[in-house]
C-alpha cells in the first residue's frame, strides 16, 4: 500500500477542529449559548425614523419604547426574560421599511416589531411582518387607512388616527367658523385618508368643501398655498400636514399673520412638531392623544420619570408621539405575559379587545383596543395655543376631550379584513 | 379663477431665493468643476453659526454675553448675517482641504468625499445644537406682512428676495471688475495657464471653495426664517441647486440665476393651481428644457455639437 499524504491522526483532529468550528457557524442567533440558567432575551425590532421628515418624532417615539423596556427588565423582563432592542432606520421613505423589517425577522432575529409615524412606512412593514406571522406596534402613524384597509392580524395601531380627530372637531368648527371649507392635504396615504374623514364629516354636517389643495411631501415654501387660501376666502381651512413639512407651514402662516384671520383645524398635532416654536405659530385648533400638563392621576410622577431618564434631551416634557411608543411596548409586554408565552397567536389574543382604564392611560376616559380593527379606541382632546403661558413649555391649552365612543372611526370595520388565525403564520419569539 | 398676478409676484420671489441658493453652488461648480454635496450642510451649518451668534452662543452667562444680548436685535441680526458665513466659509476651507488629493482623479471620488462631508457636518450639527427644530428671530422691521393688492404677502419674503438680488450683483460685480475676479474666471477656463502665469492655483480654489461656503451659509440664514431650522436642512437644498446649475448650463453665471427664477415660477405657479405638481415641476422644467438644449440655457457649446 502506497503511503498516505494525510496521516490518519491529522485527518481526525481536522475532523474534530471542524466538528467543533460547526457550532459557531451562522446564522449567530439560533446557536447562540446562553449562560446556564439564563433564558434567551426577547428582541424587539425598532422600526422608528431617523432620517427624514419624520426624524425628530421618531427619537421620541423610540424614546417612549426604551423607558417602557427599561421598565420592564428593572423588573425581571416579561415571562423571565430581558428585553433587547435592535433598531434600523426606516427614513421615513415606506421601501426602506419593508427592508428594514425584512432584515429585522429574517437576519436579526426580531421576535417583534415597533414603531412608524409615517404611515406609508407602517403600512410597509406589516404587509412584511404579516408575511412572517411577526407582531407589528404601529406606535404613531395617524392614517384612518392603517386600521381600515390597510389592517392586518398582527398589526395593531396605537394611535389615534384622522377621523377621530375630524369627529372630535368638524361639526363644531362648522357651527362655530361656517360651511365653506378648503382642505390642505400631505399628498401621502396619511393626508388623503384624513382628508377623506374630513370630507365625508363635512358632508354629514352640512359643510362644504370649496377646494383640496394638495402639498407634496417635502415642501418647504407655502406662499403660493396661503395665496390661494387668501384668495378663496373660506370660513375655515382642515390642515392635514405632517412632520416637517408641517413646522414649515406655521412658521410661513405666522410670517403672514394669518393664524388669526383663518380658522385653521389642524387635526392632529404632533408634540415633537412644534416643540420650542413662538406660540404665535401655533395657531387654530388641533388635536392629540396626551398632554404633558393634564391635571389626572399619575402624570406628574410619568412626566417625572421621563425627566430622569432622558435629561439631555431638548425636548424637556413628553408629548402624544412619546405616550403612545411607551404604552405600546407597555401593552405588547403586559399581552405577553397574559397571555403566558411569546406565540404570535396567543399574544395577539392577549391584545384583541384588552382594556384600559383611564387611570392607568392617564387619560379622561377609559380605552380598549378593538378586535375589529386592532386600532386603540381612546380619548381625544382639542387643544389651542396656550396663549399668556409663562412656562415656556407649556404650549397646548386643552379645550376638552371627546370619549372614544364618540370619536370612533365606524367607516373602518367595514373596510378592515383582518387575516384568519389560520392563515397567519405560526411564529415564536 | 383665481388671479394670475399675485402668483406670478411670488413665484419671481421665490426664483430670486432659490438663485440665492443656487449661487454659492454654481461658483464651485463653474471654477472648479466639483460637484459640492455638502453644500447643503454648509448652508444649514451657516444657518446655525449665525443663530449662535444673534443669541451670544457659547458665551451665554458670561459678562460678554449678557453686554450682547442687550445690543439691539438688529445689530446682532446683521453681525451673525455677516459672522455666520464666514465661519462656514471657513468650514468650506478645511473641506478643499480635504478634497485635494482627489484632483486629477475620477470625479467620482471628489463626489463621494464631498457627500462624506455632508453627513459629517450634519452629524456634527446634531451634537452640537441638538435635532430640534429651531427659530431664527429676525429685526422687527423686516418682520410681519403688508397688503398688496388686498392679499397678506410676507415683509421678510420681500426683504430676503431683495437680498438676494443684491448678492447676486455683489458676485457678479467681483468676478466681472475686480482682478480677483478675473483670475477666478481666468482659472476655470484654462486652469494650466493661470499657473504658468504665477498664480498659486491651490490657494486660488480655497479662497473660491470658501466664498462659495460662505455664500451657502448666507443663503441658510436667510432662508432659515422661512424654511424653520432643523439639522438635514440641508437636503431639501442640494437637489434643487444641483438641478438649477443643470438647467441654466455647467458654469455660466447668468444662467444659473435665469434658471432659477424659471423653477422658482413654476414652484409658485403649480403650487397654485396644480400643487400635487408643485415639487415635480422643477424635474419636468429640467427635462424639457435639457431635452431640447442639452447644454442648458447658458451653458457652454461642447466640441461634439455640430
Amino acid at each position: 500500500m502506497a503511503q498516505s499524504k494525510i496521516s490518519r491522526r491529522r485527518l481526525l483532529t481536522s475532523a474534530a477542529g471542524a466538528a467543533g468550528g460547526m457550532a459557531f457557524m451562522g446564522p449567530w442567533t439560533h446557536t447562540r449559548v446562553h449562560a446556564q440558567g439564563a433564558a434567551k432575551p426577547i428582541k424587539i425590532g425598532i422600526t422608528s425614523d431617523a432620517s427624514g421628515q419624520y426624524a425628530n418624532s421618531g427619537a421620541e417615539d423610540r424614546r417612549g419604547m426604551m423607558m417602557a423596556i427599561a421598565e420592564a427588565n428593572a423588573k425581571g423582563g416579561v415571562l423571565g426574560r430581558k428585553i433587547e432592542t435592535f433598531h434600523l432606520d426606516t427614513e421615513t421613505t415606506p421601501a426602506t421599511g419593508s427592508r428594514v423589517a425584512e432584515r429585522m425577522i429574517t437576519r436579526e432575529g426580531c421576535g417583534f416589531l415597533v414603531g412608524a409615524i409615517h404611515s406609508g412606512v407602517a403600512n410597509a412593514i406589516s404587509q412584511v411582518a404579516q408575511k412572517y406571522g411577526v407582531i407589528y406596534i404601529n406606535t404613531n402613524s395617524s392614517a384612518p387607512s392603517e386600521a381600515g384597509q390597510n389592517c392586518h392580524r398582527v398589526k395593531f395601531v396605537f394611535d389615534a388616527n384622522g377621523t377621530n380627530f375630524a369627529k372630535a372637531a368638524v361639526q363644531a368648527s362648522i357651527e362655530k367658523f361656517g360651511k365653506k371649507w378648503v382642505l390642505l392635504t400631505n399628498d401621502y396615504v396619511w393626508g388623503h385618508s384624513t382628508a377623506a374623514a374630513t370630507k365625508a364629516l363635512l358632508k354629514q354636517f352640512g359643510g362644504e368643501m370649496v377646494e383640496e389643495i394638495l402639498v407634496p411631501q417635502g415642501t418647504r415654501d407655502f406662499s403660493s398655498q396661503l395665496l390661494k387660501i387668501q384668495q378663496l376666502k373660506p370660513g375655515a381651512v382642515a390642515a392635514a400636514i405632517g412632520g416637517d413639512d408641517q413646522k414649515a407651514m406655521r412658521q410661513q402662516i405666522a410670517q403672514l399673520g394669518m393664524g388669526d384671520k383663518t380658522a385653521w383645524i389642524n387635526n392632529q398635532q404632533d408634540w415633537p412638531d412644534v416643540y420650542g416654536l413662538p406660540l404665535d405659530n401655533l395657531f387654530g385648533v388641533f388635536g392629540t392623544t396626551w398632554y404633558y400638563n393634564l391635571d389626572l392621576p399619575g402624570v406628574a410622577e410619568f412626566v417625572q420619570r421621563y425627566k430622569v431618564m432622558f435629561p439631555d434631551t431638548s425636548i424637556k416634557v413628553p408629548g402624544n408621539v412619546f405616550y403612545n411608543g411607551y404604552w405600546s411596548v407597555r401593552e405588547l409586554l403586559g399581552a405577553i405575559e397574559r397571555a403566558g408565552s411569546t406565540n404570535n397567536i396567543k399574544v395577539i389574543k392577549a391584545l384583541e379587545g384588552h382594556k384600559m382604564s383611564a387611570r392607568d392611560r392617564m387619560q379622561h376616559h377609559d380605552a380598549w383596543i378593538d378586535p375589529v380593527t386592532h386600532q386603540m379606541q381612546q380619548s381625544i382632546y382639542l387643544a389651542t395655543a396656550n396663549v399668556g403661558t409663562k412656562d415656556s413649555d407649556d404650549m397646548f391649552k386643552i379645550l376638552g376631550s371627546t370619549s372614544p365612543q364618540e370619536a370612533m372611526d365606524t367607516d373602518a370595520a367595514g373596510a378592515c379584513k383582518l387575516e384568519s388565525y389560520e392563515s397567519t403564520p405560526t411564529f415564536d419569539a | 379663477m383665481t388671479s394670475l398676478v399675485p402668483h406670478l409676484v411670488n413665484g419671481l420671489t421665490l426664483g430670486l431665493l432659490f438663485a440665492l441658493i443656487a449661487l454659492g453652488f454654481t461658483l464651485i461648480v463653474g471654477v472648479m468643476e466639483v460637484i459640492n454635496l455638502a453644500h447643503g450642510s454648509l448652508f444649514t451649518l451657516g444657518a446655525y453659526l449665525a443663530l449662535s451668534t444673534i443669541g451670544a452662543g457659547w458665551f451665554a452667562g458670561t459678562p460678554f454675553g449678557i453686554w450682547w444680548l442687550e445690543l439691539p436685535m438688529a445689530s446682532r441680526y446683521f453681525i451673525g448675517l455677516a459672522l455666520g458665513p464666514v465661519l462656514a466659509g471657513i468650514a468650506g476651507m478645511l473641506l478643499e482641504l480635504c478634497l485635494r488629493p482627489t484632483y486629477g482623479k475620477a470625479p467620482l471620488y471628489g463626489l463621494l468625499l464631498t457627500f462624506g462631508a455632508a453627513i459629517v457636518v450634519e452629524e456634527a450639527i446634531r451634537l452640537i445644537w441638538g435635532t430640534g427644530e429651531r427659530n431664527m428671530p429676525v429685526p422687527q422691521m423686516i418682520s410681519g406682512a403688508f397688503l398688496m393688492g388686498g392679499l397678506i404677502f410676507s415683509t421678510y419674503k420681500f426683504y430676503a428676495a431683495g437680498f438676494a438680488i443684491v448678492a447676486i450683483l455683489m458676485v457678479w460685480l467681483f468676478l466681472e471688475r475686480t482682478p480677483y475676479g478675473a483670475i477666478i474666471k481666468a482659472g476655470a477656463h484654462d486652469s494650466e495657464m493661470v499657473r504658468a502665469l504665477g498664480y498659486d492655483l491651490a490657494r486660488l480654489r480655497l479662497i473660491v471653495f470658501g466664498f462659495g461656503s460662505a455664500l451657502a451659509g448666507i443663503a441658510g440664514m436667510v432662508m432659515a426664517p422661512i424654511w424653520g431650522l432643523r439639522p438635514h436642512l440641508g437636503i431639501d437644498v442640494v437637489i434643487p441647486a444641483f438641478l438649477i446649475i443643470v438647467i441654466g448650463g455647467v458654469g455660466s453665471f447668468w444662467g444659473a440665476v435665469a434658471a432659477a427664477i424659471l423653477v422658482g415660477m413654476a414652484t409658485g405657479i403649480t403650487g397654485a393651481y396644480a400643487p400635487a405638481w408643485s415639487l415635480m415641476s422643477m424635474y419636468i422644467l429640467l427635462i424639457a428644457i435639457v431635452g431640447f438644449r442639452a447644454r442648458g440655457l447658458l451653458g457652454r457649446r461642447s466640441a461634439l455639437e455640430n
